[in-house]
Order: C-alpha cells, then sequence, then structure tokens
C-alpha cells in the first residue's frame, strides 16, 4: 500500500478537482443522487452550494469529503485521483487534509470542549501537550477561551458548534466542509460562526465548502453553486459587491431564489 | 504502516477511560457481573481444591501406600517374614503390616452372618489404617490374646452380640472356633460393614494354615515413593501394587471432577462476559453517531475496533481483580467456619479450602479474556460502521 503524497500547491491550483462523479443509491429503488458532476474548486476558494432538499447536495460534500464512494467519475483532491483510495488512506487524508462541521456538532459528551477540539490531533498520534496548546489558542478564537473545561452539555448550540469548527480546524486541513453548519442556529449564531470562517478563509488561505439553506449566509462567499436532482444547474462568482452567473447558470427552471442585484 | 501499528493508542485509551468514568452504570453492571462470577468461580475452585487435598490426604493417612498380594495362582505368601525384612530395609518404611484374609460364618444364636475375616498385627495395621481411633467399645490390641475378635458395629447389630459374648465362626474346611467380642468399631467412610479383625493366629487356626499371610500393607513417609518401592518388590519376585495401581478410581475421581469443574466455571465466566459484550453492543448503538464523527475526522476502524475492545478487556480486567478480592474474602470466610463432621465420631473440621495464588491469576486473566471475546462482535460492528450512515444516527 502506497501512500498518496500532496505536492505543495500555488493558490491559484485547483484544490479539488471533479470529473464526471455520479452516484446511484441502490436500496430498492435507485436514486440517481449525483448526475455526472464536473467542477474545480480553486485553494483558498470560499464555496457555498445550495439547492432544494433532496437534490445531492448532502451527498456532494460526503464525496468530497471522503466519507463516500462514487458509483463512477473522479475525484481529484491536490491532483492526486482519491476516489478509489482505501479505507485507512482516506482515514489518514480525512484526518490530514479534511476538516467536518455538521449540522449537528457531535461532540463527544464525556469530554470538555477543550479534549474535544484536541481529538483529531490525538489520532494522527501528536503529542498530547501539542495538541492542548494548539486547542487552546483555536478556542480563544472562536470566542470560547472561557468555557475550555466545559462539557458539551455545559454549552449553547452555538458555543457547540464554534467547538465543532475549532475541532474542524485544528490540524490544519487544507479543506474544511461544512454541511449546514449553521441550521440548527439562530441568525446571529450564524452570522458569527459565518464571520469566523470568512476571517480564517482569508487570514490562512484554507479553501472552504458550505452547503447552506440561508441565501442570507450564501452571499457572504465567493462562489454559490446550485444544484438541483443531482447536477450543477447555475453557478455565480462574486465580483466585488455583486454575484454574476457563469455561462450556464440556467435560472428559469426554478424560481429566483437566487437574487441577482 | 509500521509506524502506525507501534502507536501508543492514547487516543483509544483516553476514550475508553472516559466511557469506563462516565458511564457509571454500564461500567457497574459489567463488573459486578465479572466480579462475582470470578468470586464465586475462585470460591468454588478453593474448595474443590480443599476437597481434592482431603480425599487425598486419605490416601496419604488412612490408607496403605504399597500392598504385596500372593502371586497369581497362590492363596496365600509364603515365607512372608523375609518380605517383611525386605519391606523394612526399603528406606522411608513407617510400617509393614501382615494380613490374613478369609471368608467366615459368623453365628450367635439364631443370627448367621456371613463376613471377611481378617488377621492382623494390631499395632501395625492401626499405623497403615489409623484404625484404633475408631474402636469404641473395648480395645483392638485385645485381639492379641487370641480367640478375640473386633467386629463392625453394623455386623454387630445384625448379629445381635455384645461384647463380652461368644460369636461361633465356621466355614466349610475350616476348624470352628468360639470368639469373644472384644470390641466394636465404626467403619470408617468406604469401609466395608462385615468386617472381623482378629489375630493372625486366630486366622491360622481357624484356616488350619501354617506361617502364611495373604497380604502385606506398607506405609511410607512420603507417598510418592510408592511406585519404586512396589518396582523394588517387585524385582524381588513379589507381587506389589503402589496406590496409583490400587485405587485407579481415586485419581480417575479427581481428574474427572477436576474437568467437569473447569466446564462450570467457564460456562459461569461466559455468561458474565456476555454481560460485557451487550453492555458493549449498548454502547455502541448508543454512540453511532460520535463513532461516524471520529472516522469523518480520521478515526480508522481500526482504532474504533481497538476502543470497544480496550474497553472490554479493561472492564474484565477491572471486574476480575474485584472479583479477586471478593472471592478472598468468601474463602477466607468459609476457611473460617467450624462444622461438625456427621459420621467417625462426630470430630470438628475446618472447610477444607485451598487459596492458590495460581487459580487466582487464571481465573482473572481468562475473565479478562473472556471479556475481550465478547466485546469483539460489538467492536467489529463499530469499526464496520459506514461513516455518512452512522453520522446521521
Ligand atoms: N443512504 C441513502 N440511501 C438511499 N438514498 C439516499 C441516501 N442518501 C441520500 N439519498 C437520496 O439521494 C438524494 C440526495 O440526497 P442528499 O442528502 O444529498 O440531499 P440534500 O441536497 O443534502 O438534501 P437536504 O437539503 O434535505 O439535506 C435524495 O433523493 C436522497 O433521498
Ligand atoms: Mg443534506
Amino acid at each position: 500500500m502506497h501512500e498518496v503524497t500532496l505536492g505543495m500547491n500555488g493558490t491559484t491550483e485547483d484544490i479539488i478537482v471533479l470529473r464526471d462523479l455520479s452516484k446511484v443509491y441502490k436500496d430498492g429503488v435507485e436514486v440517481l443522487a449525483l448526475d455526472r458532476i464536473n467542477l474545480d474548486i480553486a485553494a483558498g476558494e470560499f464555496v457555498a452550494i445550495v439547492g432544494p432538499s433532496g437534490s445531492g447536495k448532502s451527498t456532494l460534500l460526503n464525496m468530497v469529503g471522503l466519507l463516500d464512494t462514487p458509483t463512477s467519475g473522479q475525484i481529484l483532491l491536490k491532483g492526486i485521483d482519491v476516489s478509489r483510495a482505501s479505507p485507512n488512506e482516506r482515514a489518514r487524508l480525512r484526518n490530514k487534509e479534511l476538516g467536518f462541521v455538521f449540522q449537528y456538532h457531535h461532540l463527544i459528551p464525556e469530554f470538555t470542549a477543550l479534549e474535544n477540539v484536541m481529538m483529531p490531533m490525538l489520532i494522527a498520534g501528536k503529542k498530547e501537550s501539542e495538541a492542548r496548546v494548539r486547542a487552546r489558542e483555536l478556542l480563544v478564537s472562536v470566542g470560547l477561551g472561557e468555557r475550555m473545561d466545559n462539557r458539551p452539555n455545559q454549552l449553547s448550540g452555538g458555543q457547540s458548534q464554534r467547538v465543532a469548527v475549532a475541532r474542524a480546524l485544528v490540524n490544519g486541513p487544507s479543506i474544511v466542509i461544512g454541511d449546514e453548519l449553521t441550521g440548527n442556529l439562530d441568525t446571529k449564531s450564524s452570522q458569527l460562526i459565518y464571520d469566523l470562517l470568512r476571517d480564517l478563509n482569508k487570514r490562512i488561505n484554507q479553501t472552504f465548502i458550505l452547503v447552506t439553506h440561508d441565501m442570507v449566509l450564501a452571499e457572504k462567499t465567493d462562489r454559490i453553486i446550485r444544484i438541483v436532482d443531482g447536477r450543477i444547474v447555475c453557478e455565480m462568482r462574486r465580483q466585488g459587491d455583486e454575484f454574476v452567473a457563469s455561462e450556464k447558470c440556467d435560472l428559469g427552471e426554478d424560481g429566483g431564489e437566487i437574487r441577482r442585484d | 504502516m509500521p509506524s502506525a501499528t507501534k502507536r501508543i493508542p492514547a487516543f483509544e485509551l483516553s476514550v475508553v477511560s472516559r466511557h469506563i468514568t462516565y458511564r457509571k452504570r454500564g461500567t457497574a453492571l459489567s463488573l459486578a457481573a465479572i466480579a462475582l462470577a470470578v468470586a464465586v468461580s475462585l470460591t468454588f475452585v478453593a474448595l474443590q481444591d480443599g476437597l481434592q487435598e482431603f480425599l487425598f490426604n486419605i490416601i496419604v493417612d488412612d490408607l496403605p501406600h504399597v500392598t504385596v498380594t500372593p502371586k497369581d495362582g497362590d492363596d496365600y505368601i509364603h515365607l512372608y517374614k523375609s518380605l517383611i525384612e525386605w519391606a523394612w530395609s526399603i528406606p522411608g518404611v513407617v510400617a509393614v503390616s501382615p494380613g490374613l484374609g478369609t471368608t467366615a460364618t459368623f453365628t450367635h444364636k439364631d443370627n448367621v452372618e456371613n463376613v471377611e475375616m481378617l488377621g492382623v498385627d494390631p499395632v501395625e495395621m492401626d499405623k497403615i489404617y489409623n484404625i484404633a481411633k475408631y474402636v469404641t467399645d473395648g480395645d483392638l490390641n485385645s485381639i492379641h490374646g487370641g480367640k478375640r475378635v473386633v467386629i463392625c458395629r453394623k455386623l454387630a447389630e445384625r448379629l445381635k452380640i455384645n461384647p463380652g459374648e461368644t460369636v461361633v465362626a465356621s466355614f466349610p474346611d475350616a476348624r470352628p472356633a468360639g470368639l469373644v467380642v472384644s470390641g466394636i468399631f465404626d467403619a470408617p467412610t468406604g469401609w466395608p460393614e462385615d468386617i472381623a479383625l482378629v489375630s493372625l493366629s486366630t486366622a491360622r487356626d481357624f484356616l488350619n494354615e501354617g506361617d502364611v499371610v495373604s497380604s502385606v500393607d506398607i506405609k511410607l513417609k512420603d507417598v510418592y515413593l510408592a511406585d519404586a518401592a512396589a518396582r523394588r518388590l517387585n524385582d524381588l519376585g513379589y507381587k506389589a501394587e503402589s496406590w496409583q495401581q490400587l485405587y485407579p478410581e481415586i485419581l480417575r475421581t479427581l481428574a474427572i471432577e477436576g474437568f467437569q469443574n473447569i466446564l462450570i466455571i467457564l460456562l459461569i465466566m461466559i455468561i458474565a462476559a456476555f454481560g460485557i459484550g451487550s453492555v458493549m453492543y449498548m454502547l455502541v448503538n448508543e454512540k453511532t453517531s460520535e463513532i461516524g464523527m471520529l472516522m469523518a475526522l480520521g478515526a480508522t476502524g481500526r482504532m474504533i475496533r481497538d476502543i470497544f475492545l480496550l474497553e472490554s478487556g479493561i472492564l474484565g480486567l477491572m471486574g476480575g481483580v474485584a472479583g479477586a478480592v471478593l472471592g478472598l474474602i468468601f474463602c477466607l470466610y468459609l476457611k473460617s467456619q467450624v462444622i461438625n463432621m456427621s459420621s467417625a465420631g462426630g470430630q470438628q473440621v475446618t472447610l477444607p479450602v485451598i487459596i492458590s495464588p495460581w487459580n487466582f491469576a487464571v481465573i482473572v486473566l481468562t475473565a479478562a479474556l473472556l471479556s475481550v471475546i465478547a466485546g469483539a462482535y460489538p467492536a467489529w460492528k463499530a469499526s464496520r460502521l459506514d461513516p455518512v450512515e452512522a453520522i446521521n444516527g
């Protein structure tokens, strides 16, 4: 078994490349969740994925996050095809290169906020003292310097989600994935977390891919990708304060959810 | 990835220790099941070992270690005096008891009983069988005087005879004799109830034989020298057998019981380990989404598996150690109990309990091992979870 070593990349290189990516679920009825998706995401991009319920947003994110395997097509991470990587190799890449935040925080209830944040570093086999220092820094930067020794049941939903964000960032992943990560939060907490991620994205050039239903939040990103029935139907990029639709955008298909100023 | 396999499982251990300390109900349940099973098993084994030693002591203390019998085809051992000399010349011999056995019919008034009449040297016989202490009325040494008999209590009851009264011994080809009952004894456990003890010369007169015996029993200082002693006498042309050859059924009983006990103990511990297995199973079910999240964070299936295997093993070991302490308390309590023996003169004895560190170690480690085995299925199940499905619960 060989280890995939990821090369150094310039900011302009595509960190994620999806080629004809399809996913078919086959329990009982066949569901074509993703239909030949082609997508390039550059390092440092801040991307929102939007679309109606059941359109395949989570499925797409799980593919990119190496949590699930495609039925056909390729996923290239930093130029390396990882679509057929072994389970152990995928686990290693998830640990090193990817950060996850889901709608629910999934913090481990028996561990404090600090220990939860340290977890990915301990999984990587890093020294506990090193992990503690790094986790502390991150908790301070998400504004939880005072709540480090609290356990999840002593934290609010928004605080827990910020701990989850810190945990996703602790190993310095090149890609951070958020699946409706503010779905359970009120507007104020959601704004806070988005601003935090946006700030990190600008400062250390991490790539963020976030699924959201909230167009106000989506418009805080640089690029909005709209998926319907497992296909990318529309792409918009920020230009200054505005979003400009790419040529393939077909807004006639379903409503005017995306405003074009 | 050799580096990954040698990694100290700090992450796995930290998760395990939190589960154990924070999930008190599951921990208490697992520990109680294993501790109880280990304590019961240990007590059982200690009693069993005690009983085995007790049985073994009967061989050592109350039975001959080597017995010489007539050669095949002969009725008697002739020239037994030189055999006795040879026997005494064996190092470690503490008693040599010649005997002359025969069947006889005892008649007292209207009562007739067939008996095993045994001519013995009362002093030497007592050294081997410790029989004198069972004689309640009269005295074993009284048979020295001749024309006297010491009989088993059951026999006396059947003949309706009392000490001092005379019984008539007869048998075809034998010379009938009147014998005065000079003692009555309670048959030790395992003895037949139709035994009558007379002197060697009385037995010879009855049989109308010369200077012969039908058996020579030998006792040694060290019971394990019996085989060597028997071999030596065999080399001299006698037919000698050691206790191992004489009482194979005792050895067999010990072996069979030992096997049965191992089965019973294994069963008890397997049931207790199932307790840990089901606690682990529930834990995996309850923690499914956390397991999925750990996988998303980069935990491999192997790490997840190790968490639950380690947890099972540690719970098993902790329960085992607690059970060892509990078992020790049980054993010490039983050891301190005095019980009255119903037979054999109502002696007071303590329960034979043997506390062996070896048994403790083996049983505790077995409990831990069985717990790991019981945790294997839930651990395997956890390691095979699909991360996406697990996270979504
Ligand atoms: N494990 C599965 N087995 C079968 N079908 C599935 C499975 N997971 C998802 N699907 C189907 O695939 C399609 C895409 O699902 P997905 O979860 O990606 O949608 P989504 O865009 O994330 O929706 P939502 O906004 O509601 O989260 C849906 O039709 C869904 O029913
Ligand atoms: Mg979804």
